[in-house]
């Protein structure tokens, strides 16, 4: 346990000395302690400084996109598998089955459609052509598929239509609190998903400035081994980057955690 | 009235659509940080043109982004920044224009001769060229003067140097091979003579990388270095291969032109402590190791106006010389590297050593005839489980280049190219 725990933290514990240290400490003191001084805030200065702030706009459009993309495809997944589950319609098999069988695709291999796509459309290089792709979630859907299925009983839904309330009604107030523990999980995975996608905005974006925290922390760190002459001492910025990178995520999950845990456990004893 | 004032502000509209008759706006994907402040000063000398600088990502992820918006006919730059060694791939293709249908063959006698060789595929020309890394020795002043050496100056001194090192001080190796860096053993074969890929027109390809002389040379020099563990078998740009850098431990690097900007930034503390030599030679001749130019984008609308930015970035005096001065980059005109202020500037961070001198006295003697496969891009991935594994092994490296010459072959056969291989 303590074993894997060490080997789990060991890189952001290298991560958060490196980031700590001055240039001329980064490569001439010992990786896993601290060196002669704490330069951690002039890095974080430098971090937001470097090329006019350039950093704070990364952390932005990561957030919007993290937030617009995963919280829709939470959203959405609720929506689809909470129908997949409880209403029974013409091809409602079929329609699982395909959602089973885009789960198995990558995005990756799905990025040059989708530019091509984009392209028709006149959405490439705008943000809109990283949050729309985003809200597909195959995996979430089938996930809510599952839990609406056992999490919102039948009996609740008749007795509700009984009552007189429309479908919009009785999922709004009803099963939405119901599935809630379920989005949250979605929510979690779609967050992560989409704070740590690479190639579909480095694909479909151009214009540095509306780059996310990915493709622009993976610019610096080319700058910093690249023979492209200029610049400057990029590793120190790099590493304090990277290290502001995961703090949200971090944030979000131990904001989450307790929704998500109470509602795991939730229905799993015997009422 | 109302008809009068709709008539208005479509009139306005229009004329806020189109602010200049002759505006051309360009768009320039380049990786080189600083590159937008040269724009400006193209932009007040050049009214009627913008050119807007992209930093679009490193190069490959500039070329994956290139090659997608050129095939989708929309997103793509007017001008993109590419490596010499990618530039045959975009030319075949027929992703970037041929410049000599614009003029730009009467470029040819501002470019070092290897360099303008290596934006001609096929008797045209398709790049501007950027910059050039002539290769030099690189080495660390304070170990040889410490274990009382001198510079090696052929390949048979520089093992004899790093078997003396090793037996002074076993902490410091005479230099390290990357196992995943195809550029350093491709100036390597350079330097010696062999000339491993050929480009015969668009279609044929001739491959030798180990029936010549200089190839068998490399092979046996870089054998016996990493059998003896002269040199360390590591990748660089890593935290250990800087760490071992900063600390002395790579008593030499064989590189570019371009390495001490990299140096001075990552290890600054290491400043003065470095001096730069030819590279060991045991036939005249010298080689290049990197190097990029500017291509224009074969679907640009305003291909003209594009080769007129990229001739003023890189062939002018004033913009070549604000790519060396304020980037950095180590010049491809021959007019810079005649430059007697150029070459007399005295560099801090080699204790004061003219080096400019040594990096263009190697430019000056590159070997002519070398050239990049049209598939490079895709020879260079297979290199770290070819040679890149005999190299972290220490096993020999003669049939290591064999082998990545057959995947290299199978591969340009199955793409529908004629290839021929051995010398």
């Amino acid at each position: 346990m303590l074993l894997m725990l060490g080997y789990a933290l060991l890189p952001l514990v290298w991560l958060f000395v490196s980031a700590t240290k001055s240039d001329a400490d980064l490569f001439s003191s010992f990786g896993l302690w601290f060196g002669g001084e704490f330069s951690l805030w002039d890095n974080i200065k430098r971090v937001l400084a470097y090329d006019n702030g350039i950093y704070l706009s990364w952390f932005g459009n990561s957030l919007l996109y993290a937030v617009a993309g995963a919280g829709g495809a939470a959203l959405i997944a609720t929506l689809g598998g909470y129908a997949l589950a409880k209403f029974d319609f013409p091809g409602r098999r079929w329609l699982f089955l395909l959602v089973l069988g885009a789960i198995s695709v990558p995005g990756t291999a799905l990025a040059l459609p989708t530019y091509l796509l984009f392209a028709e459309a006149g959405i490439v290089d705008s943000a809109w052509a990283v949050i729309l792709p985003s809200l597909a979630s195959p995996f979430g859907l089938y996930l809510m598929r599952a839990y609406a299925l056992e999490a919102v009983p039948d009996s609740l839904l008749e007795a509700a239509r009984l009552d007189g309330a429309g479908e919009l009604r009785i999922f709004g107030t009803i099963a939405l609190r119901l599935l809630a523990p379920g989005l949250v999980t979605v929510l979690l995975f779609a967050l992560v998903a989409t704070w740590n996608n690479y190639f579909l905005p480095l694909t479909m974006l151009s214009t540095p400035e509306r780059f996310p925290l990915t493709v622009g922390l993976r610019q610096w760190n080319a700058l910093a081994n690249g023979g492209s002459g200029g610049g400057e001492a990029m590793y120190p910025l790099l590493l304090t980057g990277s290290l502001l990178a995961i703090v949200p995520l971090v944030v979000a999950f131990l904001f989450l955690q307790r929704f998500w845990q109470s509602g795991l456990a939730t229905g799993a004893v015997k009422g | 009235m109302r008809m009068r004032a709709l008539l208005l502000a479509v009139l306005l509209l229009t004329g806020c659509a189109a602010p200049v008759q002759d505006g051309v706006r360009l768009t320039f994907w380049t990786w080189v940080p600083g590159m937008d402040a040269l724009a400006r000063k193209f932009e007040a000398t050049h009214p009627g043109i913008r050119v807007k600088v992209v930093n679009a990502g490193q190069t490959k992820d500039t070329y994956t982004k290139l090659q997608i918006a050129v095939r989708a006919g929309r997103g793509a730059p007017d001008l993109a920044q590419i490596e010499y060694s990618a530039l045959p791939q975009f030319a075949v293709t027929k992703q970037i224009a041929d410049l000599s249908a614009l003029g730009a063959d009467a470029l040819r006698d501002r470019f070092t001769d290897s360099a303008w060789a290596q934006v001609s595929i096929g008797g045209r020309v398709y790049g501007v060229p950027q910059d050039t890394g002539p290769m030099v020795m690189f080495y660390r002043r304070d170990v040889f003067d410490r274990l009382g050496l001198t510079p090696p100056r052929t390949w048979a001194e520089y093992v004899e140097t790093g078997r003396r090192i090793k037996a002074a001080d076993p902490q410091v190796r005479l230099g390290f091979l990357d196992p995943g860096d195809p550029g350093t053993v491709d100036g390597l074969l350079w330097h010696a003579g062999a000339t491993p890929f050929r480009l015969r027109d668009n279609t044929s390809v001739t491959l030798d990388l180990t029936g010549s002389p200089g190839a068998r040379a490399v092979a046996d020099t870089w054998s016996t270095l990493l059998r003896e563990e002269l040199v360390a078998p590591v990748p660089s740009w890593t935290d250990e291969w800087w760490k071992a850098a900063s600390a002395g431990r790579y008593a030499t690097w064989l590189a570019g032109a371009w390495a001490p900007a990299n140096l001075a930034h990552a290890i600054p503390e290491s400043s003065g402590k470095w001096a730069v030599a030819p590279m060991p030679k045991d036939s005249p001749g010298e080689a290049e190791n990197g190097g990029s130019s500017v291509a224009v984008v074969a679907g640009s609308e305003q291909q003209a106006a594009a080769l007129t930015f990229a001739t003023w970035l890189n062939a002018e005096p004033e913009g070549a010389g604000l790519l060396n001065r304020e980037l950095g980059l180590f010049p491809a005109t021959r007019a810079l590297l005649r430059d007697p202020a150029f070459l007399d500037q005295e560099l801090p961070f080699f204790g004061g050593q003219r080096a400019n001198r040594v990096f263009a006295a190697a430019s000056d003697g590159v070997r002519p005839g070398w050239h990049y496969l049209p598939y490079q891009p895709y020879a260079n991935t297979q290199f770290k489980d070819t040679v890149g594994q005999a190299i972290v092994n220490r096993t020999a490296l003669g049939p290591a280049l064999a082998d990545w010459q057959r995947r290299i072959a199978d591969y340009g056969r199955e793409q529908g190219f004629t290839i021929t291989t051995g010398g």
